[in-house]
């Protein structure tokens, strides 16, 4: 359960950062955060009480005694994918900053918003 | 106002999202057995690889993860396509002390056969091709942030990336050579729990770990670069 | 002869990863690259076509039969949006070769295949996750592009699409969490099989955040604040490929999740009104522009809204219409596009009053753009009018005479705007002589291939409805969808 409301509040602290805050490197940061939120919250749907994790490295493992593995599998896409956007986002930024010298959002506005 | 509006989305959207989550009680077991079930039950004899979730990753959903190097590609490739300058740069840090510099250069190597060895048992340990790339790439993030001159031909991380990633595909490309689907596990599997296992599920994911670990080094390298 | 259609995202992939390759022996080949490799999926997606007309093409990956595995399910929907998708991308790359200049150039190449490799993935995917993941090539391959003139306004027109694009994609994969949690599968098949026993408070919820994920994409009111600027900063071509391809990847995921997986009435008339919203005030703020790519961008936007109206009638005639449309905004926006591309390299600036006189000067240019105007208007007997016809007469025939009203006041004030371009290239005289320089040859070549297949769909409309019936269908009827992927089994 502390699981759920931890990722949960990791997204919302992310979705308020994203609207709110005006610093454009903390506006990635928040995205991460919202991404890393959703992150735990699949490993979190995936848990099974009482469970181990998917690897039979010993012989007397049963699959009855694992976790699902779905959610794992997805994460670890998700995480690629959330890093490329970051990766992508800073990069953006430090290209603003060279032509703006600011990284302050309200301040980098010639196109209509 | 703006801070009150933002307020009161996240609360709607928060109380929602939990409303949805306690119809799901945590940690029961909910396996379908169609799908999470099957996984777990056939995976050691039909992938011959011991960790589900490598084989999830690369067999099962091995087209995701097609995309998935793509999209970290596509992230190196827009990266430098972005901050090109037609210049080299320098990074603009001091030297590290000596006891960062000698103690990185004592690590270093350490690093890297640690992450070799996470992706070439990626079908027998927790790790894999992603995980053994990024450590791979932090070994070089120390050696970049303790020394100054430390210089990476970008033209070989760009060759390891182009020969990884074709490698991925044309080991898919195999399958339909061989008359059965595209990423068709067609080696023979091995037993279960060895090195030489898992079929094409090693070769695959010591493809991944090469490019992840070029690309994130490329990235890093990049990055460093253009801080004035 | 047909190969296997994986191959129309493994070879765009693997030519990808070479090209840095290649790229080192030869700067001349990368720019041929795209064009054969496309050239590839085009006719690949044309020799499918007989097949998947009859049944969905089920394409197994990996040798794992489909709740399992991934699987490409290509239906006469996907079929024809990839061939949509390969048809622009194709025009697009001819056009490329001797636009693009802007260095690195070899990167610009590798984006603009994975751009189409990650549309192609998307319509022709089974797998509701795999979706995802193309989608996402898709778009930071187009946040990329956006960016690549890299000028001021391009990377803040390229951060704007990033940030909602990035906050979408966190929503698409939210979606997907609460849809694993409750289906325990990934399948689209098998998930819209599932969906039923779900309960519908978690099901909405699940339905919302995909719609806003895939929204953004589709251009959605009001989702579509990125789509002007990053229209008219990135590269004329990637605009071709915004409006031709990224947009049509959108919709599709949007109709598939609406109609295929969801099981909602109401979503519809949300749909429709959210359309209409979206066609009023894309023409109306069309009509206020001063540059000639925002102005393209906001009637594209229109133009989806128009689509959205059709989609949200969930008739089989009405989503006939949705897609004669979408077939006709990808022929025709890339169109303008392309025109519009040179036409602002002549004129040397991006706004609509320096295009005084380029009818006399430039007249195959002024040709392309004035014949793209008045398809895209409606006019009589081009393609355009055929399809908003049927979207009008389906409106009116279920009693949603308003919404015709609406639907026809936009497409007047469409006229409005366009002519006032056209006009402006024929009828007004423009006396200070620029350098004159030369159309090439393949940029020609590129839009004479659109303007003939408009010119054919216009005078034989038949011929595209015959494929666009079953494709309909394949969304209207959905147990059509689940019983082909699950009859294989």
């Amino acid at each position: 359960m502390v699981y759920y409301i931890a990722s949960l509040s990791l997204i919302l602290i992310g979705l308020y950062g994203v609207l709110v805050k005006k610093n454009l490197i903390k506006i990635v940061l928040s995205l991460s955060l919202i991404n890393a939120g959703i992150h735990i919250l699949l490993i979190a749907i995936g848990y099974i009480d009482g469970r181990t994790a998917p690897i039979f490295s010993t012989p007397e493992l049963r699959p009855e005694q694992m976790v699902d593995p779905v959610p794992q599998a997805l994460v670890l896409t998700a995480i690629v994918i959330g890093l490329a956007i970051t990766a992508l986002a800073l990069t953006i930024v430090i290209r603003l900053y060279d032509h703006h010298k600011t990284l302050d959002v309200s301040k980098i506005r010639e196109l209509k918003w | 106002m703006r801070k009150i509006l933002a307020v009161f989305f996240i609360g709607v959207f928060g109380y929602y999202m939990l409303a949805i989550l306690m119809d799901f009680p945590f940690g029961i077991d909910h396996l379908n057995p169609g799908l999470a079930g099957a996984y777990l039950k056939d995976t050691v004899s039909k992938t011959g690889a011991v960790n589900v979730v490598t084989s999830i990753i690369v067999n099962y959903r091995g087209f995701d993860t097609l995309g998935e190097v793509t999209v970290l590609f596509l992230a190196a490739t827009g990266m430098s396509a972005l901050l090109y300058d037609g210049k080299t740069m320098n990074r603009s840090r001091q030297n590290a002390s000596v006891i960062v510099k000698a103690g990185s250069r004592l690590l270093f190597p350490l690093i890297i056969i640690l992450g070799a060895y996470v992706f070439i048992h990626g079908h027998l340990t927790p790790g894999g091709g992603f995980q053994g790339g990024a450590i791979i790439a932090s070994g070089f993030l120390l050696m970049f942030i303790s020394y100054r001159n430390y210089h990476v031909s970008h033209r070989i991380l760009s060759n390891v990336e182009s020969t990884a990633g074709s490698v991925f595909v044309v080991l898919g490309l195999l399958g339909l050579l061989y008359g059965a689907t595209f990423l068709e596990n067609i080696m023979p599997l091995g037993i279960p729990n060895k090195l030489f296992s898992g079929g094409l599920i090693p070769l695959i994911y010591i493809a991944v770990g090469f490019k992840v670990g070029a690309e994130l080094t490329a990235l890093l390298d990049t990055m460093l670069k253009t801080v004035k | 002869m047909m190969f296997d259609p994986v191959l129309m995202i493994a070879l765009p992939l693997l030519a990808a990863f070479l090209i840095p390759v290649i790229n080192r022996f030869s700067k001349a080949i990368p720019k041929y690259i795209p064009v054969v490799v496309i050239g590839f999926n085009l006719y690949e997606s044309i020799m499918l076509l007989p097949y998947s007309m009859v049944k969905p093409v089920i394409v197994i990956i990996a040798g794992w039969q489909p709740p399992l595995g991934i699987n490409l399910t290509i239906g006469p929907l996907g079929n024809i949006l990839a061939l949509m998708i390969s048809l622009v991308g194709f025009v697009v790359a001819i056009y490329n070769i001797k636009f693009v200049t802007e260095e690195p150039t070899e990167k610009y190449y590798m984006l603009f295949l994975l751009i189409i490799t990650g549309a192609t993935g998307v319509v022709l995917t089974g797998d509701l996750f795999n979706m995802f993941v193309f989608l996402e090539i898709t778009s930071i391959s187009a946040y990329a592009l956006t960016a690549f003139i890299r000028d001021r306004n391009g990377a803040e027109a390229a951060f704007k699409y990033l940030l909602i694009g990035g906050i979408a994609s966190t929503m698409i994969l939210l979606g997907i969490a609460i849809i694993y949690t409750y289906t325990g599968t990934l399948n689209l098949a098998d998930i819209a099989q599932k969906m039923q026993y779900v309960d519908p408070k978690i099901a909405l919820a699940a339905m919302v955040l995909l719609i806003v994920g895939f929204g953004v994409e589709a251009e959605l009111f009001p989702l579509n604040g990125w789509a002007p600027d990053a229209y008219s900063q990135a590269p004329t071509p990637v605009g071709a490929v915004f409006g031709g391809i990224v947009v049509k990847a959108g919709v599709y995921g949007l109709a598939r999740m609406i109609y295929t997986i969801f099981n909602f009435e109401g979503v519809f008339y949300f749909l429709m009104i959210m359309g209409l919203i979206t066609l009023l005030m894309a023409e109306m703020s069309a009509m206020r522009q001063s540059q000639i790519k925002r102005m393209l961008a906001f009637s594209s936007i229109g133009q989806m809204g128009l689509v959205f109206i059709a989609f949200g009638l969930a008739t089989q005639r009405g989503v006939e219409g949705a897609l004669f449309q979408m077939l006709n905004h990808a022929l025709l926006k890339p169109l303008l596009f392309l025109s519009a591309g040179y036409l602002v390299y002549y004129s040397g600036s991006k706004n609509i009053e320096d295009l005084d006189g380029m009818g006399r000067r430039k007249p195959f240019l002024a040709f392309f753009f004035a014949f793209g105007a008045f398809a895209i208007m409606g006019l009589p007997p081009l393609n355009g009018f055929w399809s908003k016809m049927i979207i009008i007469s389906e409106t009116i025939r279920n009693g949603f005479v308003i919404v015709a009203a609406f639907v026809l006041a936009g497409s007047v004030i469409e006229a409005v705007y366009y002519l006032r371009v056209v006009g402006r290239l024929y009828f007004k005289k423009h006396d200070d002589n620029q350098q004159e320089k030369y159309v090439h040859g393949s940029a020609i070549f590129a839009m004479s291939i659109l303007v003939i297949l408009a010119i054919v769909i216009g005078l034989y409309p038949d011929l595209v409805m015959q494929y666009l019936k079953p494709a309909a269908e394949e969304l209207v009827n959905k147990s059509l969808y689940i019983q082909s992927v699950f009859a294989i089994n």
